[in-house]
């Protein structure tokens, strides 16, 4: 083979066969570096990638659920849910987000309007959004301006957001409360879980204590985009399911009639069916507007809210707290005839002072009351009577008895915030002053002054106690939670809570003697004298500081923040009590001028309006 | 010009088999890939560029590589010549200026200098065979064949196809034998000079020298490739999303999907198996490319097979490393699969030339 010959002679490959070897290694070793790193991508990265991938094209959009509905007693709506309307922007359809902004801002120019939203975040970010908002809960002329230059902001929308509207306002606002964006606060508190930002959430009132089962069940869009933000289809759709609604003890007439009646003070007023604990009214003055809170509460507004020295946020019914003034006689009555220090028939002198060790202690009367048994000592509510019986009975025995009567505690109502109070003992005041008790502080107590302080709620209830002649039930204010179509979710029966350890015949004593208060000669609560309904009620005074002997308490030319707080609370009818009402009007004086005339129509508008059920 | 009958018997079929399944994989492939994209479907345009380099191809396969070889010289000054023209006149996209119009058809030179340099190079090394292996002092005039367009080239600028011009020059050097202290003597040279070159290079190079090392410094910016092609190529998984599902591709989260990014499209439809095959069939074509080499006739067929080999090779290589992560973000497209016609003509016509050095190894010489 000549040729071979030939070509071997020319150029032998052979030198170069050891550096092809080598190529070969290195090829190998290059194309097992990409199997290598293709495993790790694909096999052992893969599913994290996976996931990383979807990401990338599936937006997850939230359907907010409409909140339940709130309902009185009566099946009127007192909340209910109305769109708020944002405008937004879709940065995908405007082609040139800035220039359409622009736009928009000059337009609002125009009418002196201003964008809520700072949307320098979305001119930065090169992430593509598939929506943002760059004006929240506009106005109805910020809609209408909007609306009619659509030609001219492409990308620019409307979207519409449920939020709450509170028709009964700042009358109810304590009670039903209000809701607002979840705070960070709350995020972090529930792990993610329950709530996602932006979430509108019960803050305060029914709306935070019922949330869970208000709030509904939110729904969604799963849509896919490609990278500019653009949707390409839809994936999947799931409804928003509509919260439960609530129906409330409240009778919203009632309620109406409390507001009014306290208009220009500031004050509580309860008004409560003492068979079964069933709230009718509660009222708080000064109120809020809960619809302020919806898309969050403007700074100005909040500041006003809380700085005031009248507390509008705070539900005075529950959590003010007073001492009770002579409202308190109830329990220390209850107390000498159980404890048989007294019998109906045992008498006081009363002149006007009362001498303990070196102090004197006066009754309200100037020149005293005469020579003065219980019955009577209660209607013209005489202090020397009861410094007398709280001599007898002791701190202790009070507050025993003052427990029993539900003082001291939380009632238990489903609202948030409620108070305690406090009904003092020996042992309390030398834990909490390292002072032992002064036994002239035991007479301070038998009318109400002193250490002893209590809600408004507790001092109903305590009433109740003497209207149900023992009974006392845990107040309720939700009576059911159902669903949209009225099935029961979730039922709040009466419940009984104590039974207060007093006979049958000393309550009767003692209802006959709260009916004289409003309906004999002389009784201090006969303002609330009415032909229909025996009332029976009692008159309390509470003061806010200790005066210097000598000081007349009850002069109207003093300090607003000084002047005492006027009291009343009542039952009625007499026999078979079917409403209890209490009313607290701070720094307004006399019990039977400034409380008394405020429970009267409560009353009258309860027996005028009540159901024939 | 006469055709030996001999040639048609000893026709490389293997070689042309394997090429056209790469081909195919690259236009099934590239349809996927241009789907989503609005106008001439790029697909069609490929068919088209395809054509042209099959007709180069065979022309080129034609006309004994010894013959062509004599003319190595003049074919490579020519296209420094139109490296030059480009920097006079060439067309400017995305910033850079790689393109020079031909009567009615615009074309990249530099896909043209990769295959001219190889030429030059064997013709050189063929006409200068030493006894020793070769010094920097002898290897004077081959740098100045890849030096002068490597500058042209980096200046369009084209970081990536610049540095394939060296690595060829460098797989060819190392190939023929170069002296062990002049090979460390340029390394060294060479990273004094990377300061230099830092210097000289654009700040979008820069940037991505720098995602290389560390992709995660600037997601949405030039970190923001890299990220997208590692999440398209894992989340393939191992059986892929299926053709033409690819989210990453179709919903265009993946950039440059048609050219440099193209392998990121076939291993997220078709997933690690896919990705498997076609690299399967990838490192046949190379070893066969290179067996070519080995059986060449003389010692410039085996210079050219072997250059034009290596030219594929690294373009396989260091594409996709570069969409898988493993190499930096340079820019150069995958041979025979993305969408280009000046790669796609400059490579069939390269593979002409292979395929001749391949027809004609039993041949004599006729002079």
């Amino acid at each position: 083979m000549p040729e071979i010959d030939d070509r071997l002679n020319r150029y032998d490959p052979g030198e170069y066969r050891n550096r092809f070897r080598v190529l070969f290694w290195i090829i190998l070793v290059a194309v097992s570096l990409i199997v290598v790193r293709l495993w790790y991508l694909q096999v052992i990265q893969g599913q994290d990638l996976r996931v990383r991938s979807e990401n990338n094209r599936v937006r997850l959009r939230e359907i907010k659920a409409l909140r339940g509905i709130i309902l009185d007693s009566r099946g009127v709506v007192l909340v209910d849910n109305r769109p708020s309307f944002d405008v937004v922007i879709y940065p995908e359809d405007a082609k040139n987000v800035r220039n359409v902004i622009e736009t928009l801002e000059g337009l609002y120019e125009k009418h002196r309007l201003d964008l809520s939203e700072d949307y320098s975040q979305l001119l930065e970010t090169k992430r593509p959004l598939m929506i943002y908002r760059l004006d929240r809960n506009v106005s109805r002329e910020k809609l209408a301006l909007v609306e009619t230059h659509a030609l001219e902001l492409p990308g620019v929308s409307i979207d519409v957001m449920p939020v709450r509207e509170y028709f009964f306002g700042e009358s109810m606002a304590h009670v039903i409360g209000y809701t607002g964006e979840v705070s960070r606060a709350d995020l972090e508190r529930e792990g993610g879980g329950t709530y996602k930002s932006g979430d509108l959430v019960g803050k305060y009132g029914i709306e935070r204590y019922l949330d869970p089962q208000i709030r509904g069940k939110n729904g969604g869009e799963q849509i896919e985009v490609n990278v500019v933000g653009k949707k390409i289809r839809m994936l999947g759709r799931v409804e928003p399911t509509v919260g439960y609604r609530v129906v409330l003890t409240l009778d919203s007439v009632l309620q109406r009639v409390a507001w009014d009646a306290l208009e220009g003070k500031a004050g509580s007023v309860i008004a409560i069916n003492p068979r079964d604990g069933s709230i009718l009214a509660m009222v708080s003055k000064p109120g809020f507007d809960p619809n302020l809170f919806n898309r969050g509460i403007s700074p100005e507004n909040w500041e006003k809210l809380t700085k005031s020295p009248l507390h509008p946020m705070e539900n005075k019914a529950i959590s003010g707290q007073y001492p009770p003034g002579s409202t308190y006689k109830l329990i220390i009555a209850a107390a000498g005839l159980e404890e048989g220090v007294i019998t109906p028939q045992t008498a006081f002198n009363c002149n006007g002072t009362f001498e303990m060790g070196t102090r004197t202690f006066r009754c309200w009367r100037k020149g005293g009351h005469g020579r003065i048994s219980l019955h009577r000592a209660i209607v013209e509510s005489c202090d020397v009577y009861f410094y007398n019986v709280g001599r007898l009975l002791g701190v202790d025995t009070i507050a025993a008895y003052a427990n029993q009567f539900g003082l001291g505690e939380k009632t238990g109502v489903t609202l948030l915030g409620e108070k305690a109070g406090l009904i003092p003992t020996k042992e309390w005041k030398l834990g909490r002053f390292g002072v032992p008790w002064q036994p002239g502080e035991t007479i301070s107590i038998s009318i109400g002054q002193g250490f002893n302080t209590l809600t408004p709620l507790q001092l109903l209830n305590a009433y109740c106690a003497a209207a149900n002649r023992g009974v006392i039930y845990t107040p309720r204010i939700i009576k059911r939670v159902e669903t949209e179509d009225g099935q029961i979710v979730q039922e709040f029966p009466p419940e009984p809570k104590t039974t207060v350890d007093v006979s049958r015949e000393n309550f009767e004593l003692l209802a006959q003697a709260l009916w004289g208060v409003c309906n004999e000669p002389g009784g201090t609560g006969h303002a609330l004298r009415r032909k229909e309904a025996d009332v029976c009620g009692k008159t309390g005074t509470a003061q806010v500081i200790g005066l210097p002997e000598g000081t007349d308490a009850r002069q109207i030319f003093f300090p607003y923040e000084y002047r005492d707080h006027a009291l009343f609370v009542c039952f009625a009818p007499m026999d078979n009590p079917e409403i209890a009402v209490v009313v607290v009007v701070e720094h307004a004086g006399h019990g039977a001028t400034a409380a008394a005339p405020v429970a009267r129509k409560v009353i009258d508008a309860y027996f005028a309006n009540r159901n024939p059920s | 010009m006469r055709i030996d009958r001999r040639l048609l018997y000893s026709f490389d079929w293997m070689l042309f088999g394997l090429l056209m399944i790469i081909i195919f994989i690259g236009l099934l492939n590239l349809y996927s890939a241009g789907a989503s994209a609005t106008g001439d479907p790029p697909f069609l345009k490929q068919i088209r560029w395809i054509a042209v380099g099959l007709v180069l191809m065979f022309a080129v396969m034609c006309i004994d590589y010894r013959l062509i070889a004599r003319s190595a010289y003049v074919i490579h000054g020519t296209a420094i010549l139109l490296l030059v023209l480009v920097y006079f006149y060439g067309n400017v996209t995305h910033g850079s200026q790689r393109w020079i119009n031909l009567g009615g058809f615009s074309f990249q030179p530099s896909e043209l200098v990769k295959l001219t340099l190889v030429l030059a190079l064997a013709r050189y090394f063929n006409d200068h065979k030493q006894p020793e292996a070769y010094t920097i002092r002898s290897l004077f005039v081959p740098l100045l064949m890849v030096l002068i367009p490597f500058v042209m080239i980096i200046r369009q600028p084209d970081l990536g196809t610049a540095l394939l011009l060296l690595i060829i020059f460098g797989s060819m050097v190392l190939f023929v034998g170069v002296n062990w202290r002049s090979v460390l003597l340029t390394a060294s040279t060479g990273l004094l000079l990377v300061p230099v070159l830092w210097n000289f290079m654009h700040d979008y190079q820069r940037e991505r020298v720098l995602t290389f090392f560390d992709p995660g410094r600037d997601p949405l910016g030039s970190g923001y490739h890299i990220i997208q092609s590692i999440i398209a190529v894992g989340s393939g998984m191992f059986f892929g999303k299926g053709y033409m599902h690819g989210t990453q591709s179709q919903l265009k989260f993946l950039p440059e999907q048609q050219t440099d990014f193209v392998f990121s499209v076939f291993a997220e439809e078709w997933g690690f198996l896919g990705a498997m095959l076609l690299l399967i069939v990838c490192l046949a074509f190379i070893l066969w490319g290179l067996k070519i080499a080995q059986q060449a006739r003389d010692f410039l067929g085996t210079l050219i097979a072997f250059g034009l080999t290596m030219l594929v090779f690294w373009g396989f290589f260091i594409n996709i490393g570069m969409v898988i992560g493993i190499m930096p973000v340079v820019g150069i497209p995958l041979p025979f699969l993305s969408y280009g016609g000046s790669s796609m003509v400059g490579l069939l016509t390269g593979m002409g030339l292979l395929m001749n050095v391949s027809m004609r190894r039993y041949l004599l010489h006729h002079d």
